[in-house]
């Protein structure tokens, strides 16, 4: 049923970077994700995203590091109104499992947690042949047990097309 | 309307940003919420008690704090190593215990080389002596906090001129009956 209401999905790899306090021990991590999208008006999408975000952490231990799996709505809006160009993207959702395997005290320790995500999206739709990419960069943050994790990111997305536009 | 929803949503995603510690810290702090209440080390050098007290040590930071055990990069490596620093009144001590603060003990002989340890009333005290030496026993490693004890035969340096130091009378620095507890650990 979801495809007949979803006008077209995208899926992305994107570089990320945790930001924030007590973060310097993170390197570079990778995000992916499926979006699907769900067009309200020619400038205006509802999309439901469904990500996976790895950062890994050298404190001196063995694979530690930390896995977000968020789970988001959006309202993309796009700035021209063609639907192509940039556009602006708010999301909030859920991190439906998060676990952060960090050395403490001489010991890893796997510490899971849930909690609010927000973001702010913002990228540039574009066709290169008939091919549609979405560049875009991303400021995220999830919120449990009174503290924060807070990443930014660099994807290049590509649409897998269920439908098209009225003017396609 | 969806500039002023947008604005808003800026605003509520940089005041959660804004929180003090990442979601693995508050929940290492949660696990043992009393240990943010007092952090001390004392000890006795030649039967001179020294001792420092931090109220709120967690609140500690990088450029201001009086006894903490940091975790710092290893000269050009990916390793980390632990070192504890304490700024008395009467002077600094360190000591490195290496890779890991994991219970245990800790020491370093004169065998060694040369190591600074502390500074008391202006005059440091080094390991230098081959019968020096410094030890420490973390007794307690949990929740981002170490607690133990420590004890010394140290060497005081008259004159500093490396590396032709003068030093005094070999082992003539006793630490004694030293202990400190729920030391945080931080990694700035």
């Amino acid at each position: 049923m979801l495809f007949f209401i979803v006008t077209h999905s995208d899926a992305q790899l994107g570089v990320m970077k945790m930001v924030g306090k007590n973060t310097s021990n993170y390197s570079f991590g990778i995000g992916a994700y499926v979006k699907g999208i769900f067009s309200v008006s020619q400038s205006s999408d509802v999309t439901v995203e469904l990500g996976a975000n790895i950062f890994f952490l050298n404190d001196g231990g063995s694979g530690d590091g930390t896995v977000i799996i968020p789970l988001k709505a959006g309202y993309r809006y796009s700035l021209n109104g063609t639907g192509l160009g940039f556009y602006v993207e708010p999301q909030i959702g859920y991190n439906i499992y998060g676990v952060t395997s960090t050395y403490v005290d001489g010991n890893t320790e796997n510490l899971k947690f849930h909690g609010l995500v927000f973001a702010a999206n913002t990228g540039y739709l574009f066709l290169i042949g008939n091919t549609p990419l979405d560049l875009n960069l991303r400021y995220e943050t999830v919120v449990d047990h009174g503290g924060s994790d807070n990443y930014v990111s660099l994807g290049l997305s590509f649409y897998l097309h269920f439908g098209k536009r009225d003017n396609e | 309307m969806i500039r002023q929803l947008f604005i808003f949503f800026l605003m509520v995603i940089f005041l959660s940003s804004c929180l003090k510690q990442s979601i693995a810290d508050a929940m290492i702090a949660d696990q043992d919420p009393g240990a943010k209440g007092v952090a001390t080390l004392t000890y006795q050098i030649n039967g001179n008690t020294v001792t420092t007290t931090v109220n709120g040590p967690d609140d500690q930071t990088s450029t201001d704090y009086q006894l903490i055990c940091s975790k710092d990069p290893y000269m050009g490596t990916n390793l980390f190593v632990y070192g504890l620093d304490c700024l008395s009144t009467s002077g600094e001590l360190t000591f490195t215990f290496g890779t890991s603060i994991a219970v245990g003990h800790y020491s370093y002989l004169g065998s060694y080389g040369d190591m600074f340890v502390l500074n008391y009333n202006g005059q440091a005290e080094y390991v230098h002596d081959p019968a020096d030496s410094i030890s420490f026993n973390i007794t307690s490693s949990s929740n981002g906090h170490i607690s133990g004890n420590f004890s010394g035969i140290l060497t005081p340096m008259i004159v500093a001129g490396n590396p032709n130091n003068t030093y005094g009378t070999p082992g003539s620095v006793l630490i004694t009956n030293g202990s400190f507890k729920n030391v945080p650990v931080f990694s700035w």
